[in-house]
């Protein structure tokens, strides 16, 4: 959304900088995303009387003296009457008009936000006729997309040498407003919201006319309607009209109320002049099309309240009634409706449609059909001012793509006070081609009045402030809440647009946001101290020694392709399946981090990187392992380990098995590594006869080993290739701050014992012998040609 | 190696009689097509299943319980130059570190959660449309990959709930991984680090959380910040906000440049109330906050997606 300084300057008296109101703005109301400096925009351009045209012969060329008042531009000559020669090219151009003349040296509008922005310069035209800048058209001056003809200014306006941007307010400053941040306040879309927002953090009670002044109506409902700012006057008897169209709601829950002003055509419009509020639609990022359009357009930006206006005598003729019936309700499977863009959408049941006695002529908020548009053979219009559930226009909003502003405004949940108002002051404006011929309004949904109930303390407690009562009576009362004081104690009822205020909070959140979060002192609370989290710190001890020892902490994502998992030799049904990824390479959720390294070691050995030690700790989830006590998926902590090298013929195995080794050391575990039996998803990558099973007392943690060829085969990795995954909550269970310190002499001598059993068969034997001295193992040599093997152990001795 | 040489021999077969499809009559030829292939594709499956398996029969087994291979040295772990943490590790550690050092307990966040942690127990209404605002992954089971922090709310209300009642404050800070549904460039990636903060006390007032929070990005960037809010919204806080700090100058900030850290609020009072905390006695605040940011303006990284991409020559660059 953009908001114009200068607009908002007309609602409320602002005694600061501009600088300092978008800073309190931002601070106190909504998040502004950036600052368009427009203040420069229209220099150069001024107001001037076309005091001679006369046409060049044989060219669509208009050769113009144009009266440029007193104003005197570098290097424009003016000839002895004072006038200064223009050529122009537009079809309406005529003696005695008011135009917006760019003069030599200034910067097109439209282009000042271009790399390279066009400065407009003095020329000759068809070799002989000296043209001085350019009378310019709306599209020129960024005003609108017209290009026909030239802009024409109303003399009571202005007059010549007047600058243009004092007549139309146009050095401005432009806020672009992030909406998200407005999400829960659809009244600040509007600007009378909005002031009012700026009016009461500057302090100031707000005040503004209300709308529908004067317009003669009555409503079917009489005063049944929830519109207070109405003024109803004049002759009632005018509801009775013929033409009274008649509403239904088939839910109220898609629309709470729905209000119809129907419009005879009495006289021609006369769209003639550029004026302020094409100004005010162009710096909103709108653009003035025709005055019915226009007309609603700039209501929907002061209020908030998008209108649709319909042709009256085209929508009863769908609807095959001699009047109109207007029946609001969901759209059915299969039903199709061609758009104003004439695209035909296939409608979907949480639609809303607005139908001609049943027939489709809208869809509700995103869009008008095309059957019922207005054009220039309009003679009849049926203002629709209504409200709908936002959750259904959501969905309208993405299943159809439409993105306009008045979706945006709906899509917040916009008050249903307004909708007969608003459809009031529309009215009221087209009066001089249009007026009232009927008002039919359908509250089906009345609003409760938000009354909430607090004290000063409540409100000083939960903001750590010191308010006085006076401070936040006025402060509330600003932005006209109604508020009943006894004491301490404060009934506050919230006004009609305000549909967000429920409980206290929302009142506190008022106070401290108006009087500005930042003048909240920050002080520090005193509570206890922090208990431990052993696993968080297991992490990072195993985090310090693993890249200790050389090996590189990665982080892969939790999800990972189908394709990966078949690699790896897994079962993809043993994943969760995520439904909505964005690619196929996020499709589901990963049983085991292993096979994760596996794909990043092909990208590193590609890199190349000679050699490297990879490892990830992070959480996995797999069917097989069930929910846990809170109905989720049970959640497995786990430690991936992989070692790779491009060039090495020995066993990557005793690596890997090294690096799972050392950290049990450092926990202070004993580990049993025995021959891999279990088939479990973490184990499935791995090749049974060079992998181990990590057992601690009688539990398995985890898995240290080489892979299988195949799965080798499939990540296209070099032979030296080894990992291990482990339980990280088993670890932390069985890791222990008990170590066994040996002080003292010490004395190490070498063992070799030849033998066709195996390392630990044999260890078991030496240790038998050797017992309370610590015994490490040496190298194992076998000659070729023998059974048997010489093993080698380094026994450390206490002497 | 028979098994293969006879499903060899098979596929042989195959193909010879796949030659007949001339002799056949137009109409029966695709008919006839299929079934071939049907069997064609089932024989070299199995050729490669039984390949595989060859592949995988061809190891010979080591000593598992030995230290090193059969006449090979024992092996060397690699020297500590190469090795690396995982920056964004490194940055959560020191997070936490710091809230543990404030008195905040650590708990850490789930990676894949359900639409109650999610959305309603904070106080998201049904179908609403903040909950699109997430753009949340699904699996077909309906859980959800959480899309921030806040999904661990209700369960640390839960189990510290006992603080309360003992007169202790509950003050917990939970870091996690968190996803979101988006399209990966430079600066968006559909999986990063958040850190939570939940507070609650029968004393506590917005006042107190700036407090913390002030206290907690003096203490991380080492030096006195100025901070400032704006107005922000989460259906799980009222009031809400959106904390930002001037950007300190040991990251190259200069006054007037601020950054958005996270946002922030007094915790919801049905929040408190879904999880058994009378809202009437006490009161929370609760914050939450990027990590991967954190790590991007201390190193000047301007690709979010160097983080989960693995690659040694990026890692290395950090210390072990």
């Amino acid at each position: 959304m953009r908001i114009s300084l200068n607009w908002l300057k007309k609602y409320v008296d602002i005694p600061i900088s501009d600088e300092e109101l978008v800073r309190l703005i931002g601070a106190r109301l909504v998040e502004v995303e950036e600052v368009i400096d427009e203040t420069h925009k229209y220099d150069n351009i001024f107001v001037v009387r076309v005091e001679k045209a006369e046409k060049i012969p044989e060219t669509h060329l208009t050769l113009c003296q144009i009266n440029v008042g007193d104003r005197e531009i570098n290097k424009v000559e003016k000839n002895a009457n004072g006038l200064v020669q223009v050529v122009c090219g537009a079809p309406n151009v005529h003696e005695g008009m008011l135009a917006a003349w760019i003069a030599p040296g200034a910067i097109v509008p439209a282009s000042v936000h271009e790399a390279a922005p066009f400065v407009i310069g003095k020329r000759k035209m068809l070799g002989k006729f000296e043209s001085n800048g350019m009378l310019s058209a709306m599209d020129e001056l960024d005003l609108g997309d017209d290009h026909e003809g030239i802009v024409e200014i109303d003399p009571e306006m202005a007059k010549p040498g007047d600058t243009l941007a004092e007549v139309f307010d146009l050095n401005d400053l432009i806020l672009d407003i992030e909406n998200k941040s407005l999400t829960h306040r659809p009244d600040t879309f509007g600007m009378i919201g909005f002031s009012r927002e700026v009016s009461g953090i500057l302090g100031q009670q707000f005040e503004h006319d209300f709308l529908g002044h004067g317009v003669v109506a009555a409503r079917r409902h009489g005063g049944d309607a929830p519109s207070t700012s109405v003024v109803t006057s004049g002759d009632p008897q005018k509801a009775c009209s013929e033409l009274l169209p008649t509403i239904l709601i088939a839910d109220e829950n898609i629309c709470p109320r729905y209000s119809a002003v129907v419009l005879e055509k009495h006289g021609e419009i006369k769209k003639k002049y550029l004026s302020w509020q094409d100004t005010i639609l162009a710096k909103s990022g709108m653009r003035p099309i025709d005055p019915i359009v226009d007309a609603t357009n700039f209501l929907m930006l002061l209020t908030g309240q998008p209108l649709h206006a319909f042709d009256y005598d085209k929508f009863v003729k769908v609807g095959g009634a001699d009047k109109p019936k207007v029946i609001v309700r969901l759209a059915k499977k299969g039903e199709k409706l061609v758009l104003l863009d004439d695209e035909e959408v296939e409608l979907n049941e949480s639609d809303i449609v607005i139908t001609s006695n049943d027939k489709p002529v809208a869809l509700a908020g995103a869009m008008g059909g095309k059957s019922t548009m207005i054009d220039e053979n309009t003679r009849n219009i049926l203002i629709e001012s209504a409200t709908f559930s936002l959750y259904n226009l959501r969905k309208t909003q993405m299943a159809h793509g439409i993105f306009s502003e008045a979706i945006t405004r709906f899509t917040k949940g916009q008050p249903a006070f307004q909708t007969l108002p608003v459809a009031f002051e529309c009215a009221d404006m087209l009066k001089e081609g249009f007026e009232i011929s009927a008002v039919a309004d359908e509250c089906p949904k009345k609003q409760p009045k938000n009354v909430v109930k607090i004290t000063t303390k409540e409100i000083n407690d939960l903001l750590g402030t010191d308010y006085s009562t006076e401070l936040i009576v006025k402060t509330l009362k600003n932005v006209e809440f109604i508020v009943v004081r006894e004491g301490d104690g404060l009934t506050i009822t919230a006004p009609e647009w305000r549909t967000d205020i429920h409980i206290k909070e929302d009142i506190i959140e008022e106070i401290g946001r108006l009087l500005g979060f930042d003048n909240i002192q920050a002080v520090l609370p005193l509570h206890g101290t922090a208990g431990r989290n052993t696993l968080f710190d297991l992490k990072r001890c195993l985090r310090d020694s693993l890249s200790k020892y050389g090996a590189n902490e990665v982080l892969t994502y939790s999800f990972i392709n189908g394709k990966l998992l078949e690699k790896a030799g897994l079962d993809t049904k043993n994943s969760y399946r995520i439904v909505n990824s964005i690619s196929p390479d996020l499709q589901f959720v990963r049983q085991s981090i292993v096979p994760s390294l596996l794909d990043k070691a092909y990208l590193n050995e590609k890199l190349p990187v000679k050699k490297f030690a990879i490892f990830e700790m992070n959480k996995v989830y797999r069917k097989d392992l069930g929910l846990d006590a809170e109905n989720v998926p049970t959640e497995k902590i786990s430690l991936g380990f992989l070692v790779a090298e491009r060039k090495n013929t020995q066993t990557a195995y005793y690596l890997a098995k090294k690096y799972v080794a050392k950290l049990f050391e450092e926990l202070n575990i004993e580990a049993e590594f025995l021959p891999l039996k279990q088939k479990l998803p973490e184990t499935l990558p791995f090749e049974p006869k060079r992998t181990a099973e990590i057992w601690v007392d009688g539990e398995y943690l985890g898995v240290v080993g080489e892979f299988k060829n195949s799965v080798r085969n499939n990540f296209k990795l070099a032979p030296y290739l080894a990992g291990f995954e482990i339980d990280l909550p088993k670890l932390l269970e069985k890791a222990s701050s008990k170590k066994v310190i040996r002080f003292g002499q010490k004395k190490t001598e070498d063992l070799t014992v030849t033998t066709d059993k195996t390392y630990a068969e044999a260890l078991r034997e030496v240790q038998a012998k050797y017992a309370n001295a610590k015994i490490l193992p040496g190298t194992i040599y076998q000659a070729k040609g023998q059974k048997t093997r010489n093993i080698t152990f380094h026994i450390e001795l206490m002497l | 190696m028979e098994e293969l040489e006879k499903l060899k021999n098979e596929l042989k077969k195959v193909n010879t009689e796949a030659a007949k499809v001339r002799d056949l009559p137009p109409e029966k030829r695709a008919d006839f097509g299929r079934e071939i292939n049907a069997k064609k594709t089932e024989i070299l499956q199995k050729i490669a299943e039984v390949e595989k398996a060859l592949a995988d029969q061809e190891v010979e087994p080591i000593d598992i319980t030995a230290w090193s291979g059969v006449n090979e040295p024992l092996p060397e772990f690699y020297p500590t130059e190469l090795g690396s943490k995982h920056p964004l590790m490194t940055e959560l550690d020191r997070v936490a570190e710091i809230y543990q050092m404030m008195g905040f307990d650590i708990m850490e966040s789930r990676q894949l959660d359900d639409e109650f942690h999610m959305f309603d127990s904070l106080n998201f209404p049904k179908e609403h449309p903040a909950r699109d605002g997430y753009d949340t992954f699904r699996t077909e089971e309906n859980l959800i990959p959480p899309a921030h922090t806040s999904t661990m709310q209700h369960r640390v209300l839960k189990k510290y709930k006992p603080y309360l009642d003992e007169g202790k404050a509950i003050a917990v800070a939970v870091p996690g991984r968190v996803y979101r549904n988006e399209d990966v460039d430079a600066t968006h990636e559909h999986t990063f680090y958040q850190c939570e903060g939940v507070y609650v006390s029968k004393t506590c007032t917005m006042g107190q959380m700036l407090g913390i929070l002030k206290d907690f990005f003096e203490k991380y960037y080492e030096q006195k910040l100025n901070i400032r809010t704006q107005p922000g919204y989460f259906p799980f806080t009222e009031p809400s906000l959106e904390l930002l700090i001037e950007k300190p100058k040991n990251i190259g900030g200069k006054k007037g440049d601020w950054l958005e850290m996270l946002g922030c609020g007094m915790i919801h009072p049905n929040v408190l109330k879904m999880a058994g905390i009378d809202p009437t006695v006490y009161h929370g605040f609760a914050w939450g906050g990027g990590i991967d940011r954190l790590v991007m303006l201390k190193y000047g990284l301007s690709d979010v997606r160097n983080f989960e991409a693995g690659n040694l020559n990026f890692l290395r660059e950090f210390e072990p």
